[in-house]
C-alpha cells in the first residue's frame, strides 16, 4: 500500500480538480463582470481622450498615470480585492457543503485541511488569472493618455504584486471566516466594508487589525486628494514600512490558513447538509 | 469470532436536544452486513459516524481496528458510497472517479486505470467520457459506487446503493456486492427496503429510533423474539384433524384454515415444531406436504421488532 498523501501533495490534488470547477463556476461570471467593468471604463476614457477630453479629479484635469493610480486605490484596493476575497474565500468550504460533495473529499485518505488549502490555491490561481490581465489592459488603455508606458511600468509591476498579495491576504482571512462560521458571507461583508473602512479612519492601533492597513503601504501611488475625508485620512496617515507590511500580510495569510485548517479538521460539516 | 470490522462502543450522537443515536453497542463482523431501518431510524447518523464524518457525542467508533474520527489514512482501506445524489456535474464520469482516486495517493496514470476498471465493473465504460450531468439516476448511482470501489478497499460502506436503479442493473449490482463479500472483503450496506438487503445477505443489523434493535443472522434474530407470535403455514391431507390436535396445545395462540392448509400462530415455535414433527411421524394425519413460516422473511422480523 502506498504511503498516505502529505498535506502538500493532497492540496495539489485538490487544487487540480478544484481549479477547473472554480474557473467555470457561476461565481466566475461575477468575477468577470467585476474585473471587466473597469476595462470598459478604461476603454471609454481612451476613446474620449482622442477628442482632447481629460478626466477631472478634485477639479483638476489628470493624466493617464494619475487616473490609473486612482483606479488602483479606489476601485481595486478598496473594493474589488476585498469583494473577491469575501465572495470566493467564504465559499471555499461552503460550496462543497451546499453541493453535498464534501463527503467525497472527507472520506479520502487526505488531511481535511488539504481540502481547504487546495481550494484556496485554486481561488488564488483563478482570481489572479482574471484580475491581473484586466489591470494590465487598463494600464495600456489609460496610461498613454498624457503619460508614458515605459516610465510608469515599474509602478504597474508593483501594482500587480500588491494586488496578488491583497487577493492572497483577503482570501485567507475569509477562508478562515468561511471555515469557522455558519453565515460567513454577512460577517465577511461587515468585516470588509464595515470594520475595515471604519477603523482606518480612527487614529490609534485598531487599524492594525485590518488587512487594508498593511495593503495600503504597498500601493505605489499617492492617495488621491478627493475630499475632506481624504484630507482627514492624510492627517492620520500612518503607513508601516513596506517590509513590515509584507511581513504582517504574510503572517495574516499563514495564521488565517492555519486557523481555517484547524476549523475544517474539527467541524462536522455534514450537520449543515 | 474474528475481529469486528466496525465496532461502536456505547456510542451516542445528539443534535442539540435531539438524539440521533442512543448508547449504541455494535460489532459488524467481516462479510456482508445489512443495516436496516425505516427513514429517520438513525441509519444515516450511524453511517456518518462509521465514515468519520461525524464525531460521536459519547463513545468510540472503530473501523478496521482503528478509531475513525480524525484518522484520514484509514480511508485507504475503506470505500464509501454516500446516499446523496451530489456530483461535480461538469466532470465526466472518468474524470470524476480519477480525481477522487488520485486523492488516495496514486499517480495520475494509475488513478485513471483504476477509475476505468471501476467504471467497467459497474457497467459504465460506454458513458465514461460523458458529463455526469447527462447521466440517468441509475448511472449516477453506479458512478458513485465506482468511486467507492476503485481503490480496491477492504471495507465498502454503501448507503442506499440501489436507490434509483432499474431491476436489471439492481440485480447486477447485488451480484457485484455479493462477489465482493465472497472475495474476503467486507461490506456494510444500508437500506430501508428489506428485500434488497435480504437478497444480499442474511446478516443484518436492525435499527430504529436511534437504537440497535437486533443484530446477527436473520434466523437468530427471529429466535430473539420468541415472545412474538410466530406464524406457520402447514399444508396437509387432513387439516381438520390437524387443527383439532393443535387446539389442545397451550402454545398455539390462533389458527385459521386456508385452502388445503392451516395457518397457526404460536407463542413457542420450538414446542410447536416438536409437536408437528411428532404428529407427522405418527402418520395418523396423512401426509404433511409443506411447512413454511412466513415469519422467516426479513419483513416480518422487522415489523415485529419495530412494533415492539
Amino acid at each position: 500500500m502506498s504511503a498516505p498523501p502529505t498535506l502538500l501533495s493532497s492540496s495539489i490534488r485538490v487544487f487540480d480538480f478544484s481549479f477547473g470547477q472554480m474557473l467555470w463556476s457561476r461565481r466566475s461570471v461575477f468575477l468577470g463582470l467585476l474585473v471587466g467593468a473597469p476595462v470598459i471604463l478604461a476603454a471609454v476614457v481612451r476613446i474620449l481622450s482622442a477628442t482632447g477630453w481629460l478626466p477631472v479629479v478634485n477639479g483638476a484635469r489628470v493624466g493617464g498615470p494619475a487616473l490609473f493610480g486612482v483606479l488602483m486605490w479606489l476601485l481595486f484596493v478598496r473594493f474589488v480585492v476585498p469583494v473577491l476575497g469575501v465572495f470566493y474565500g467564504t465559499a471555499l468550504m461552503a460550496d462543497e457543503v451546499d453541493d453535498k460533495t464534501i463527503t467525497y473529499l472527507f472520506t479520502r485518505p487526505v488531511p481535511r485541511a488539504s481540502v481547504l488549502l487546495g481550494k484556496y490555491l485554486a481561488y488564488l490561481a483563478c482570481v489572479v488569472l482574471m484580475l491581473l490581465p484586466s489591470v494590465v489592459i487598463i494600464y495600456f488603455l489609460i496610461v498613454p493618455v498624457g503619460g508614458s508606458i515605459g516610465q510608469a511600468f515599474p509602478i504597474l509591476a508593483a501594482d500587480l504584486g500588491m494586488l496578488a498579495v491583497g487577493v492572497a491576504a483577503y482570501g485567507a482571512v475569509f477562508a478562515f471566516v468561511g471555515a469557522w462560521l455558519k453565515r460567513p458571507l454577512i460577517v465577511g461583508l461587515v468585516f470588509a466594508f464595515g470594520w475595515e473602512q471604519t477603523v482606518l479612519l480612527i487614529p490609534g492601533y485598531l487599524k492594525r487589525l485590518t488587512v487594508a492597513y498593511y495593503l495600503q503601504a504597498l500601493v505605489p501611488h499617492a492617495m488621491p486628494q478627493d475630499s475632506a475625508l481624504s484630507t482627514l485620512l492624510l492627517v492620520f496617515q500612518d503607513l508601516p514600512p513596506v517590509a513590515v507590511s509584507l511581513a504582517c500580510l504574510a503572517g495574516i495569510i499563514v495564521l488565517s490558513l492555519w486557523l481555517a485548517g484547524r476549523a475544517v479538521e474539527n467541524r462536522e460539516y455534514v450537520l449543515e447538509q | 469470532m474474528t475481529d469486528a470490522v466496525i465496532a461502536a462502543e456505547h456510542v451516542s450522537k445528539w443534535y442539540g436536544q435531539v438524539i440521533g443515536l442512543n448508547d449504541v453497542m455494535l460489532k459488524v463482523q467481516p462479510g456482508i452486513t445489512g443495516l436496516l431501518g425505516p427513514n429517520g431510524a438513525g441509519k444515516s447518523t450511524l453511517m456518518k459516524l462509521v465514515t468519520g464524518q461525524l464525531k460521536p457525542s459519547k463513545g468510540v467508533v472503530t473501523v478496521l481496528g482503528e478509531p475513525i474520527w480524525h484518522n484520514p489514512p484509514i480511508f485507504r482501506r475503506i470505500g464509501f458510497c454516500p446516499e446523496q445524489d451530489a456530483f461535480y456535474e461538469r466532470m465526466t464520469g472518468l474524470e470524476w472517479v480519477t480525481a477522487l482516486v488520485s486523492l488516495n495517493g496514486v499517480g495520475d496514470a494509475a488513478a485513471r486505470d483504476m477509475a476505468a476498471r471501476a467504471l467497467e465493473t459497474v457497467g459504465l465504460t460506454d458513458v465514461s467520457g460523458k458529463r455526469i450531468a447527462a447521466y440517468s439516476k441509475g448511472m449516477r448511482q453506479r458512478v458513485k459506487l465506482a468511486q467507492a470501489l476503485a481503490h480496491d478497499p477492504e471495507l465498502l460502506i454503501l448507503d442506499e446503493p440501489l436507490s434509483g436503479m432499474d431491476p436489471l442493473v439492481r440485480r447486477k449490482i447485488i451480484r457485484l456486492i455479493k462477489e465482493w463479500g465472497r472475495s474476503g472483503k467486507s461490506v456494510l450496506v444500508s437500506s430501508h427496503i428489506l428485500h434488497e438487503i435480504e437478497s444480499m445477505t442474511p446478516d443484518i443489523v436492525l435499527i430504529n429510533q436511534g437504537r440497535i434493535l437486533a443484530e446477527g443472522n436473520v434466523h437468530q434474530i427471529r429466535d430473539l423474539i420468541d415472545e412474538h407470535p410466530h406464524t406457520v403455514y402447514v399444508k396437509a391431507d387432513d387439516t381438520r384433524e390437524l387443527a383439532r390436535r393443535f387446539l389442545t396445545d397451550d402454545h398455539v395462540l390462533s389458527l385459521r384454515f386456508e385452502e388445503g392448509a392451516i395457518v397457526v400462530q404460536t407463542g413457542r415455535p420450538d414446542a410447536f415444531y416438536s409437536r408437528l414433527t411428532e404428529l407427522a411421524a405418527s402418520g395418523e394425519l396423512g401426509t404433511i406436504h409443506e411447512v413454511t413460516s412466513p415469519d422467516d422473511n426479513l419483513q416480518a422480523v422487522f415489523q415485529y421488532l419495530v412494533k415492539s
